[in-house]
């Protein structure tokens, strides 16, 4: 499969056993449905999902295994952030539904055709999904919570070091004067 | 409802009946306790003559649970900020990465785990000084 | 009188029960005893994981990913220091290798000892747990000598491990080997071999064989059906190559298969254990040299891992951008896809008194699925 692959796309070759290719959005359900039912890479393990926010894309990786577990490939392509919709792959590999939900929460990503995308891990959680960069964890917690009082004694070193040195200076010099 | 016999099955659990006449496992503590283990990672110890207050415990902690702050008497003429630092144990996961980057090895921990203490805000620990 | 219709009841099994491997629920239809309809609801057990690893650097991170899987710890560690590895281009040395190997398989023996516990606690044995959580005490007691905690070890660094091995530990770890293969028979008497657990287990939790591969199960579901998969034979790391053991499998798929290779998995690791002692390198580097933390930057490029735990196949994906921080880090455990595609399939038609049996045989365990 990955010789006659090599006809068509560009194999990345990243280990003796993890190879890579990219494809455009449109032949997502074309080609993984032909690698999955003409080949030995029948299996679907895992979609991995990055945030790349200063191209602003989403880049997807399905990542598919063979029948005997030894090689695996990556499927990837690359998305745009807003209003992302992909058809899913729910009829081809049952797994992909509990997957899909997870990213959906996680990210935003509408998958059309999948009847289970309510709540994963999070209960009524109403701000910007979280994983996506944009959401600062920092601020949200600022904002939200108190912190325990009682560490406000702490100095910065470097600070610290430079007072002293320079305060260390003036006693020296002042000593010098008398 | 189908009969068969498994005796094999029915015979061999009772072989449990051995365990009464054999030592418990368990001691009793607080009057037998277990014997101390070397390099456990238990609380904080600062050799305080040997620490320079260069604060990379305090960069590379991950929960940001140590604060540097200033003592009264000086103990080594080498301390160029006059700092030592002060760990709160409601952060502390205890993986010491500090003593590992601590540069003067200064910084370690001893067996020592168990505090117990009814108010929540006195879990704020200062190092002793081995 | 007007015969009242038959109507489905609904309740949670979970999140407070002592039949729960963990905290998770599953809403089940019932209709008298028997389950008509089941859904898997997670949630209680949500930290965030892989939030926080995207402000902290890589050698910070290391300290979270041990956090991900309660019961055994060290594949995740593993993984992540692989993966790590293979961005940045570190070759470990051949004593680091054995040792980590060690420190893998003294995991999963205390594993397999934690699941022995919980799947005789759902059927009712209780004094089989009794005896394997002090066996795996005295593992645990093993683990503190070498890396300085009992359950969260954070041993396996990037490079290598952390500490040198104690003087003596090869043969304090020999000396426990032989006292627990002298009490493996005797749980054979009260558990294996017990006439009520397999009256209860045979025919209980069947799977279906066919469309077992492409649906993505993994472990013992696979082994129990008689397909024999597993990552250290299938797609070697480590010293796995360099070592001779068997993949145990047995027809049934059923709940007693199940039970059966995990039985024969804990001789293997016992064997795997004996040649690693008398195979271990002398001298050797323990660490390769790393830069700093705050100056130790990964390539922008992305890569997949896996590792076999005592549950099944963990698989990472961490993708670099050229800074200090990770870009982005995805952890799948082996309970993603058996603890709703798998589970919620098996139980239509069971009785509501094996739920648990099932669950534990699969070796659901909620802080994988939801980090």
């Amino acid at each position: 499969m990955i010789d006659f692959l090599k006809d068509k796309y560009e194999v990345i070759e990243k280990t003796t056993t993890l190879w890579k290719i990219k494809i455009e959005e449109k032949d997502l359900i074309s080609t993984i449905s032909f690698i999955s039912s003409n080949g030995s890479f029948i299996t679907l393990a895992q979609i991995a999902c990055a945030d790349w926010i200063e191209d602003e894309i989403f880049s997807l990786n399905y990542i598919l295994t063979t029948e005997k577990r030894d090689k695996n490939l990556m499927v990837e392509i690359n998305v745009s952030r807003e209003d992302t919709q992909l058809p899913t792959l729910l009829n081809i590999f049952p797994q992909a539904e509990v997957m899909e939900r997870d990213l959906h929460e996680m990210y935003g990503i509408d998958f059309i055709g999948n009847p289970t995308l309510y709540d994963f891990a999070l209960e009524n959680w109403n701000n910007t999904p979280p994983l996506r960069r944009e959401f600062d964890t920092l601020a949200y917690v600022n904002e939200h919570f108190n912190f325990r009082a009682g560490r406000e004694d702490n100095k910065d070193v470097k600070a610290e070091t430079k007072r002293r040195r320079a305060e260390a200076k003036r006693l020296k010099e002042l000593n010098a004067t008398k | 409802m189908k009969f068969d016999l498994d005796v094999k099955g029915v015979v061999s659990p009772f072989s449990a009946v051995q365990k009464l006449f054999e030592h418990p496992n368990t001691i009793c503590y607080p009057d037998e306790k277990k014997q101390k283990i070397d390099g456990y990672r238990g609380f904080h110890t600062n050799v305080l003559e040997a620490c320079i207050g260069c604060a990379n415990c305090q960069d590379v902690c991950m929960n940001d649970a140590i604060d540097m702050i200033t003592i009264d008497e000086e103990k080594n003429p080498k301390n160029g900020s006059g700092c030592i630092p002060r760990i709160d144990y409601g952060r502390c996961c205890w993986c010491s990465l500090c003593t590992d980057v601590c540069p003067p090895d200064s910084l370690k921990l001893e067996d020592d785990c168990i505090w117990a203490n009814s108010d929540s805000n006195n879990f704020l620990y200062m190092p002793k000084d081995k | 009188m007007q015969q009242s219709k038959n109507r489905l009841i609904k309740i949670y099994h979970g999140p407070q029960h002592p039949g729960i491997t963990g905290n998770m629920s599953v809403e089940l239809d019932l209709l008298g005893e028997t389950i008509k309809g089941a859904r898997t609801h997670v949630g209680y057990l949500h930290r965030g994981f892989e939030k926080l690893i995207e402000r902290r650097t890589i050698i910070q991170a290391f300290t979270i990913v041990c956090r991900i899987c309660v019961p055994e710890p060290d594949p995740n560690e593993e993984n992540f220091a692989s993966a790590v590895e293979s961005l940045a281009g570190i070759e470990i040395s051949e004593k680091a290798k054995y040792i980590r190997t060690m420190v893998l398989e003294m995991s999963r023996i205390a594993a397999q000892m934690l699941w022995m516990g919980g799947q005789s606690g759902s059927v009712g044995l209780g004094t089989v747990a009794q005896w394997s959580i002090y066996d795996r005490d005295l593992i645990l007691d093993l683990f503190e000598e070498l890396t300085g905690g009992r359950v969260y070890h954070m041993y396996i660094y990037p490079g290598g491990v952390r500490r040198e091995l104690p003087d003596g530990f090869l043969d304090r770890l020999s000396q426990f080997l032989d006292y627990f293969e002298k009490k493996l028979p005797q749980y054979d008497n009260i558990f294996f071999d017990n006439g009520s657990f397999k009256k209860r287990a045979i025919g209980v939790g069947v799977i279906n064989k066919d469309e077992a591969l492409k649906n993505g199960y993994v472990g013992q579901a696979l082994r129990g059906c008689g397909i024999k998969r597993d990552v250290r034979r299938d797609n070697p790391y480590l010293m796995y190559e360099n070592l001779d053991f068997e993949i145990p499998t047995f027809e049934g798929c059923d709940v007693y298969a199940r039970a059966l290779v995990r039985r024969s998995e804990i001789r293997e690791s016992i064997k795997i254990l004996r040649q690693v002692i008398a195979q271990m390198p002398k001298e050797g580097l323990i660490m390769q040299k790393i830069p700093k933390h705050r100056k130790f930057k990964l390539p922008k490029d992305d890569t997949f891992v896996s590792v076999e735990s005592a549950r099944g196949e963990f698989g990472y994906y961490m993708a670099g951008d050229g800074s200090e921080k990770i870009r982005r880090m995805q952890v799948k455990g082996p309970s993603l896809i058996h603890g709703f595609t798998l589970l919620e399939n098996l139980l239509i038609d069971e009785e509501l008194s094996n739920v648990a049996m099932i669950m534990n045989s699969l070796g659901i365990c909620p802080p994988e699925i939801e980090r």
